[in-house]
């Protein structure tokens, strides 16, 4: 019997992999999909002017691997069922997350990862194992800075003994 | 338009997107319901049906197909993601491609890349479906489902509190390497329903020995007394840790 069809609905069955998408609310925006992403489908754009990082990823470029969904962190990087991508404008296939970087506190540059990065570590490390205020204290460091906050450190080491 | 003849060119293609244009033309899916009909030239063709990256050998032989078609309608369609994008193949050598900068959106490749395209259907290759799909959007029969989407700082969550994060990370790694992802990580988010859900280490074990008797899934059973196994490892070194530090603060100067 031939199918009837674009003229009733038809559904994907459960393991069928169909177009990602990146759910706004988990996304913490790490880029991990991006690095694992073999077509380059999801890029990451880190935009130091307005301080903000976009993930931006294209339904038309994806080949439904599934890596993205394999190494996401949060499972915000998910495949759903949907199939029907077909469209005569590519910016249709495009989803961008946008989120913001956080600023160094030493020298007040944008760093390169997200406040949600920030929080998502800071919610990892278990009460007690690590000084918590400590770590909470120093973690918005650029690069530059936690450098420099290194060299200075292994100056010192030494001196208070 | 109430008939549509296409011409087929393969640009480079895999063969995963011919052999699905070929699953379209079976009776189970018959194309030939929407008055598509394949065509042996591009001198009778409405449409040129282009699957595959553009190879730089392909190329000459679609700018002259293309050519050879009657000048209206003309339209493009590009079957598959490589035809749309370039796909898993977009930055072969083989390819003739401009240069671009790699921060461009949407991607470019494919098709697109010498010719207006007038109907994109993504997919690696895309489901017979999804080819239906997109042959009922050009003639208007169904609308169209996908739209770009831009989300700039909505709300956040984080799924766990700091414990059980942390446990969810250190237990996702282990789960994926035993039953994969697709099983592995809804597995761990039941798990997981079951800690936060138990008051204490004696209600967490009957929860899970209940969810293991009543899962017939043997891969799943399997799963389920892995994960358990490997929380009360994580929680007894976590629980050492504690104890070994705590032992030092006590330590007299
Ligand atoms: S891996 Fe997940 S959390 Fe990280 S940027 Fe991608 S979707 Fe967002
Ligand atoms: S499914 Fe594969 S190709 Fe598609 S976005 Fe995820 S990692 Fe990239
Ligand atoms: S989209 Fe996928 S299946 Fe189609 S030609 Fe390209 S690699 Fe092959």
């Amino acid at each position: 019997m031939t199918k009837m069809y674009p003229f009733e609905p038809a559904e994907a069955p459960p393991e069928y992999r169909g177009i990602p998408r990146i759910d706004p609310v988990l996304c913490i925006g790490c880029g991990a999909c991006a690095n694992a992403c073999p077509p380059n489908a999801i890029l990451r754009i880190d935009d130091p002017e307005s301080g903000m990082r976009r993930i931006v990823l294209d339904v038309g470029r994806c080949i439904r691997c599934a890596r993205c969904e394999e190494v996401c962190p949060t499972g915000a990087a998910r495949l759903t069922a949907e199939f029907e991508a077909a469209t005569d404008d590519r910016r249709d296939h495009v989803e961008v997350v946008e989120l913001k970087l956080a600023r160094c506190r030493n020298c007040g540059r944008y760093t390169h990862y997200t406040e949600r990065q920030v929080a998502k570590v800071l919610s990892l490390i278990p009460r007690g194992i690590l000084d918590f205020d400590r770590v909470r204290e120093k973690l918005p460091l650029c690069s530059e800075c936690k450098l420099k906050l290194t060299v200075l450190n292994a100056t010192k080491f030494g001196e208070g003994e | 338009m109430k008939s549509l003849w296409v011409f087929h060119v393969n640009t480079g293609a895999c063969n995963g997107c011919d052999i699905e244009i070929l699953d379209v033309l079976t009776p189970y899916y018959d194309v030939e319901r929407l008055g598509v009909k394949l065509v042996p030239t591009p001198r009778h063709a409405h449409a040129l049906l282009v699957t595959g990256p553009l190879t730089r050998q392909a190329y000459h032989a679609a700018r002259m197909a293309y050519e050879a078609m009657p000048p209206k309608p003309r339209l493009v369609i590009a079957v598959g993601t490589c035809a749309c994008s370039g796909g898993i193949f977009h930055d072969s050598y083989a390819l003739r491609r401009e240069h671009r900068e790699s921060f461009e959106y949407p991607l470019r490749g494919g098709a697109s890349e010498f010719l207006p395209v007038h109907l994109y259907i993504p997919g690696c290759p895309p489901r017979p479906e999804e080819i239906l799909y997109g042959i009922a959007l050009l003639k208007n029969i169904v609308e169209k489902k996908v739209r770009g989407s831009w989300f700039s700082e909505s709300a956040f969550v984080l799924p766990r509190e700091s414990f059980n994060a942390w446990v969810e990370v250190l237990l996702r790694a282990r789960i994926r390497k035993e039953l994969g992802y697709f099983d592995g990580y809804p597995l761990l988010r039941r798990f997981m329903e079951l800690v936060e859900s138990s008051e204490s280490k004696e209600e967490l074990e009957k929860l899970v020995q209940k969810a293991i008797s009543e899962e017939s899934d043997s891969r799943l059973r399997y799963g389920l007394e892995k994960l358990y196994s490997y929380y009360l490892e994580v929680v007894r070194t976590y629980e050492s840790i504690l104890a070994a530090k705590r032992a030092l603060v006590r330590l007299p100067k």
